[in-house]
C-alpha cells in the first residue's frame, strides 16, 4: 500500500494505492480539488486501473480520460495526477 | 452600471429572470442545510424552482467536508464528539470548512446553468461579485481571488463551493465574521506541532474576519442584509423575499437522511 499527496496549484491530490508489479491494481484518489462532473473521479479511478506506474502510461492514461469526459478541474492538469500517482507508487515499492 | 453591461454579454437564456426569490435567515442543522441545497438545485434544473439566493446558520457547529475528501484523512471525529460538532459531506468538491455557529455565516446561490458564465472561473467571479460588494457595504475592501475565494487585505475572508447538475448551479460559501480559529484547528486533521501559537499565528496571517476588519463583530442579519445588496448588484437583478415551497420542503425531507448515512460521510 503505497500513500502521497501533491500539492497542485489549486488544491491537493490524496492518493492511495496497491501495487501489482508495477501495474496499479487498487487506487484511491481524494483532496480539497473541484472537478466537472464530480462522478467523473470514479472513472478516473477506473481508467488507471491496470495502468503502468511509469510517467508516459500514466500520463496516457489520464489525458484520455480527460478527453472522454469532457471534464474540467479548474488549475489542475493532468500531469499533476500522474505527479501524486508517481509519488504515491514509489512509496510503496 | 458597467457591471450589468457585462453580465448581459456573458448570459445565454434569451430573456433571463430579472426577479430572484430571497429565502429568510434559516437556522438549521447540517444534514437538513445540504439537503435543501440540494433540493434547490434539483428543483430549479427542472423549472420547478426560481433562482435563488438564501443565508443560513449551522446549529449545531459543522465541519463539512468537500465531496472528494476522506472524512478520517480531514477530520478529527473525537474532536467534533468531545465538542457536539456534527461532520457532513457536500456535494460540492473544495476542502474542509469549520462552520461555527457563532461566527460564521453561509450563503448559496442556486440559478440555472445559462444564467452564469460557462467558464468556471468567470462564473465563480460573477457570484463571489455579490460577496466583494457586500463586504464593501460593510466597510471592507474585498477582492475575488480565483479559483473560489474573497480576500480583504490580502487574507482570506470567504471561500465557496460549485457544482453543476443537471443544467443548474449550485455555489456555496463561507462568510467569516468570528469562528473559533483555534477550535477549527483542533477539528481539521493539521499535525499537532502546527496547533502551536506560532501556527496560528501564521493563520491570522492568511485569514481574516468581518469582525477583526471592522473591530467590532457585526449582528449576522447586518452581514446577510449587506450581501442581499451585494448579489443585486454583482447578478443584475432584484431579490424578492419569498419562501420554501412545499415541493421543495417534501424533496429536502427526501433528501436529508443522505446526508446524515454514515454510508454517505464515509464515500472516500
Amino acid at each position: 500500500m503505497g500513500y502521497a499527496e501533491f500539492k497542485a496549484p489549486k488544491g491537493v491530490i490524496k492518493v492511495e494505492l496497491e501495487l501489482s508489479g508495477d501495474v496499479i491494481s487498487l487506487i484511491s484518489l481524494s483532496g480539497d480539488f473541484f472537478m466537472y462532473p464530480e462522478d467523473a473521479l470514479e472513472e478516473l479511478e477506473r481508467t488507471l486501473m491496470g495502468v503502468r506506474t511509469d510517467r508516459g502510461s500514466l500520463l496516457e492514461a489520464v489525458r484520455r480520460f480527460y478527453d472522454s469526459m469532457g471534464v474540467r478541474t479548474p488549475m489542475i492538469e493532468p500531469e499533476h495526477w500522474v505527479e501524486a500517482i508517481l509519488r504515491a507508487a514509489g512509496g510503496s515499492r | 452600471m458597467n457591471s450589468s453591461v457585462v453580465i448581459n454579454i456573458t448570459r445565454k437564456r434569451e430573456n433571463p429572470p430579472t426577479e430572484w426569490r430571497l429565502l429568510p435567515l434559516r437556522v438549521d442543522d447540517a444534514f437538513m442545510s445540504m439537503a435543501i441545497d440540494e433540493a434547490l438545485l434539483k428543483l430549479n434544473a427542472e423549472g420547478k424552482s426560481p433562482n435563488t439566493v438564501r443565508f443560513w446558520r449551522w446549529l449545531p457547529s459543522t465541519v463539512s467536508i468537500g465531496c472528494f475528501q476522506s472524512v478520517e484523512r480531514e477530520v478529527d471525529l473525537g474532536v467534533a464528539k468531545k465538542y457536539g460538532v456534527d461532520v457532513v459531506r457536500r456535494i460540492t468538491g473544495g476542502g474542509a470548512v469549520f462552520h461555527d455557529y457563532n461566527g460564521e455565516l453561509t450563503y448559496s446561490v442556486v440559478c440555472r446553468q445559462d444564467d452564469v458564465p460557462d467558464d468556471i472561473i468567470e462564473s465563480y467571479k460573477l457570484i463571489c461579485g455579490g460577496l466583494v460588494e457586500g463586504f464593501k457595504r460593510l466597510g471592507l475592501r474585498a477582492e475575488f481571488k480565483p479559483v473560489n475565494d474573497v480576500q480583504v487585505d490580502g487574507k482570506k475572508i470567504s471561500g465557496s463551493a460549485q457544482t453543476r447538475r443537471w443544467g443548474s448551479v449550485l455555489q456555496h460559501g463561507t462568510i467569516l465574521i468570528d469562528p473559533d480559529v483555534r477550535l477549527m484547528f483542533e477539528l481539521l486533521k493539521v499535525s499537532p506541532e502546527k496547533i502551536s501559537d506560532k501556527f496560528i499565528s501564521s493563520v491570522y496571517e492568511r485569514v481574516t474576519t468581518v469582525a477583526r476588519g471592522l473591530g467590532q463583530k457585526p449582528d449576522f442579519d447586518e452581514v446577510a442584509a449587506a450581501m442581499r445588496a451585494g448579489f443585486e448588484r454583482s447578478l443584475g437583478v432584484m431579490l424578492t423575499q419569498g419562501e420554501l415551497t412545499s415541493a421543495e420542503e417534501r424533496l429536502a425531507a427526501e433528501l436529508k437522511p443522505k446526508y446524515a448515512s454514515d454510508e454517505w460521510q464515509r464515500k472516500r
